[in-house]
């Protein structure tokens, strides 16, 4: 069937089976590789991306269930003023090791702080909740986010 | 990678377009958020020849305040609920949607899947349960309002013909004088099914309990109320001997099974831990 959205605000349409999930769709059928594919649960949180901006794991979402919407990933942030502070931020705290966890971390972060620009520790570990990283042990991911808190120009 | 298993996939704009769908489609599965059918599919579980998604059915996706009701539609997500302003008279339901699953399931799942999946540990069920809430049900041509306890069936079975869809939940609006409490045991904060959980409602004269309800997850074969200790505590001074009577009847009142997660000895004693916790905290909401 054919699926009309838009991906990282370009309108795109593609032709699929029902029966594929987003994930699927974008990393095979589109050469969307950030989107990760981890547990295909919903549990790891790898293929993390924006749905009309709320993150959600692409991996419980089926490609036709995209119709109409905005689908954000990284790829979309690049040069968003917010994504650039948090990627600095990970770089500089070490916050990235193996990598597989971070787009979707990132996109967990930027969806934290753009919602909550002055999150506590315990907002932060809340809005990383859904992303597991298994190099890290999370703390310098936490420092990376309330770091790039510092780092967002005042308005 | 597990493919998922082939199925025709349909999207209604209309309740009446839903409603037929179910009904004449053979094999057919309802999906909102699909974070319990997706995985499900994939592991060969579940195969209906048919989803019939109702993301697009607007008239389905709303939290209000209708005829002495909050009413809960169907595609309403869990952060969508938990965001509601309207849902501060009932803080035991926002307690548990506002950390089911992560910020991402939160974001698909809804409290009508969470509640037709009828999995003993839905979190959802137990703050739902003390508020006397209603579950709507349309199939062709017919609607019904099912007391919630009746739709649980057993451990994920719930009680609705393959025909019937769920468009919402209700519940009347909780007086001014009440206040409720949710509180879970799990293996950590985040992300995680209950070991146990407890719901705690109560209405308030001065410092009495005019009327009392509790109800448990993980427990038994279905989330359930426990009658015996809300008894004990309806007419009573509201202190800490009531408190503990009533947590030392709720440990007599379940019967819950060992598994995985838990024992049923930790489990039993958990449970009066857990409604002593949610009804000191659902009392301090009142003051």
């Amino acid at each position: 069937m054919e699926i009309s959205f838009e991906l990282n605000g370009e309108p795109v349409t593609v032709t699929v089976e029902p029966y594929m999930s987003l994930v699927d769709m974008l990393r095979a059928e589109m050469d969307v590789k950030s989107v990760k594919k981890g547990c295909e649960q919903g549990e790891c949180g790898a293929c993390t991306l924006l749905i009309d901006g709320a993150p959600v794991t692409s991996c419980l979402v089926l490609a036709p269930q995209v119709e109409g919407r905005h689908v954000t990933t990284i790829e979309g942030l690049e040069k968003n003023s917010l994504m650039i502070d948090l990627r600095e931020a990970f770089i500089e705290n070490g916050a990235v090791q193996c990598g597989f966890c971070t787009p979707g971390m990132l996109l967990s972060a930027y969806a934290l702080l753009r919602d909550n620009p002055h999150p506590s520790m315990e907002e932060v570990k809340m809005g990383i909740e859904g992303n597991i990283c298994r190099c890290t042990g999370f703390t310098k991911i936490i420092e990376a986010i309330l770091d790039a808190v510092e780092r967002i120009a005042p308005e | 990678m597990k493919p998922l298993p082939k199925f025709q996939y349909h999207a209604p704009r209309t309740l009446a377009e839903a409603v037929q769908l179910i009904d004449t489609l053979d094999n057919a599965k309802p999906v909102i958020g699909g974070t319990d059918l997706v995985p499900l599919l994939r592991e060969a579980a579940c195969s209906p020849s048919h989803i019939v998604d109702l993301n697009n059915v607007a008239e389905l996706n709303y939290v209000r305040e209708e005829d002495g009701f909050i009413c809960i539609g169907a595609t309403a997500t869990h952060s969508q609920v938990a965001a509601s302003e309207l849902m501060r008279k009932a803080p035991a339901v926002v307690d548990a949607v506002s950390r089911i699953g992560s910020v991402q399931i939160r974001n698909r799942g809804s409290i009508t899947g969470n509640l037709c999946n009828a999995s003993p540990a839905a979190d959802s069920a137990p703050p739902l349960l003390v508020y006397d809430a209603e579950v709507e049900i349309v199939s062709s041509g017919d609607t019904a309002i099912l007391p919630l306890p009746e739709l649980f069936a057993g451990p994920k079975i719930n009680s609705l013909e393959p025909n019937e869809l769920v468009t919402g939940i209700r519940f009347p609006v909780p007086p001014e004088s009440s206040s409720s409490s949710f509180k879970r045991i799990a293996r950590r904060k985040a992300f995680t099914l209950s070991v146990v959980s407890a719901a705690a409602y109560v209405e308030m004269d001065g410092g009495v309990c005019t009327e009392a309800r509790v109800a448990f997850g993980s427990v038994a074969e279905t989330p359930i109320r426990a009658p015996r200790v809300e008894e004990l505590l309806t007419g009573e001074e509201m202190d800490g001997q009531t408190i503990s009577e009533a947590a030392e009847a709720a440990n007599q009142s379940v019967a819950p099974v060992t598994d995985m997660r838990g024992t049923a000895e930790y489990r039993r004693d958990m449970c009066g831990v857990l409604l002593k916790r949610a009804l000191y905290t659902a009392v301090g909401r009142l003051s």
